[in-house]
């Protein structure tokens, strides 16, 4: 249902680990397991988009 | 709104309230001042010259007696007679500046025919006086002329005098009424007000303290791990609610770290 938000949970633990999934799920305030339920939309993928940009802008 | 607004606000109607509490009483106090003020410089003023002439006019009989009773030896004759002359001028300026003076139209009559029966009066007893050493300071001769004649002016100064002191306690009461009305007015006023920001304060405290409680709540949850189920609907724009926000990301990292450590536990 949510591809895109799986997604994002994906690409945070490979540039981060573990530890970078925690802190998307921190920032979006949505886990993996209720990003699973969570459907792909606009606003959705925004937080997300957001919230990868924070880890990245701060090295994880 | 947050929070710290709603207080700051909340505490400057408060101050507000009171500021314009103080000023309206400054106001109703001064107004009564004004009202008193009034009262003393004309109604209490003439109500009090009134009572001087009163008591001067009195002095002014009693004088003329004097001069009956003593007026046979020339020394008291001269002194009771200047006394008398004096009285009566006192009298009749005195009434005559009253009456110049007086705003009430029936008060200002009375005085004008108390002038007028004063007058007749004084020439009458300027006749008896006259009679008096004439008839080698025979006092039956000058009482027998001038019996009475002092009646009717002091009856009517009488009443220039209770009519002046009903105008004081009428207008007293008046303002003391004005007082008690501007009075209950000021305390319906100002009770309405307090009681209306003591319910907005109340409410707002209230409502504050149901979320804080919900907080607590979740953060005790949140504390014992029991997130099973837990639901963070804390929401809005103040404190409270961006508190409860950065509890749904803690609740978020908790799941995520629960399905991590449950997916590690089982490889």
């Amino acid at each position: 249902m949510a591809a895109k938000l799986n997604d994002f949970y994906k690409q945070a633990a490979q540039e981060f680990g573990l530890a970078g999934r925690i802190k998307l799920a921190m920032l979006t305030k949505i886990s993996s397991e209720k990003a699973e339920a969570a459907p792909d939309s606009p606003e959705n993928i925004r937080i997300f988009e957001q919230a990868m940009a924070q880890l990245r802008a701060g090295g994880g | 709104m947050k929070i710290s607004t709603k207080l700051i606000l909340f505490f400057c109607g408060v101050v507000t309230l009171f500021v314009l509490l103080a000023v309206a009483l400054l106001a109703q106090t001064r107004t009564v001042s004004a009202g008193y003020d009034a009262l003393l410089a004309r109604q209490v003023r003439q109500a009090e010259e009134a009572r001087v002439i009163q008591v001067s006019f009195k002095k002014q009989v009693q004088e003329w007696k004097d001069i009956l009773l003593r007026g046979h030896t020339p020394d008291d004759l001269v002194k009771y007679t200047k006394q008398f002359h004096d009285e009566e001028s006192s009298v009749r300026s005195g009434a005559e500046a009253l009456a110049a003076g007086m705003q009430d139209a029936e008060s200002r009559d009375l005085l004008e025919q108390f002038v007028a029966a004063h007058k007749t009066m004084g020439e009458k007893y300027q006749a008896a006086y006259d009679a008096y050493v004439a008839s080698g300071f025979d006092f039956k001769v000058a009482d027998k002329m001038v019996r009475g004649q002092d009646r009717a002016p002091t009856d009517l100064f009488d009443q220039v005098v209770k009519r002046l002191n009903d105008e004081v306690v009428a207008s007293v009461a008046a303002q003391a009424r004005a007082v008690a009305r501007a009075r209950n007015l000021a305390l319906a006023f100002s009770g309405g007000l307090l009681a209306g920001l003591g319910l907005v304060g109340f409410v707002t405290v209230r409502t504050i303290l149901q979320r804080l409680g919900r907080l607590k709540a979740v953060s005790d949850r949140l504390a014992r791990a029991d997130i099973e189920g837990l639901s963070v609907d804390i929401s809005g724009p103040d404190e409270i609610g961006q508190f409860g926000d950065s509890m749904k990301g803690v609740h978020a990292a908790i799941e995520e770290l629960t399905k991590l450590a449950s997916a590690a536990g089982q490889a």
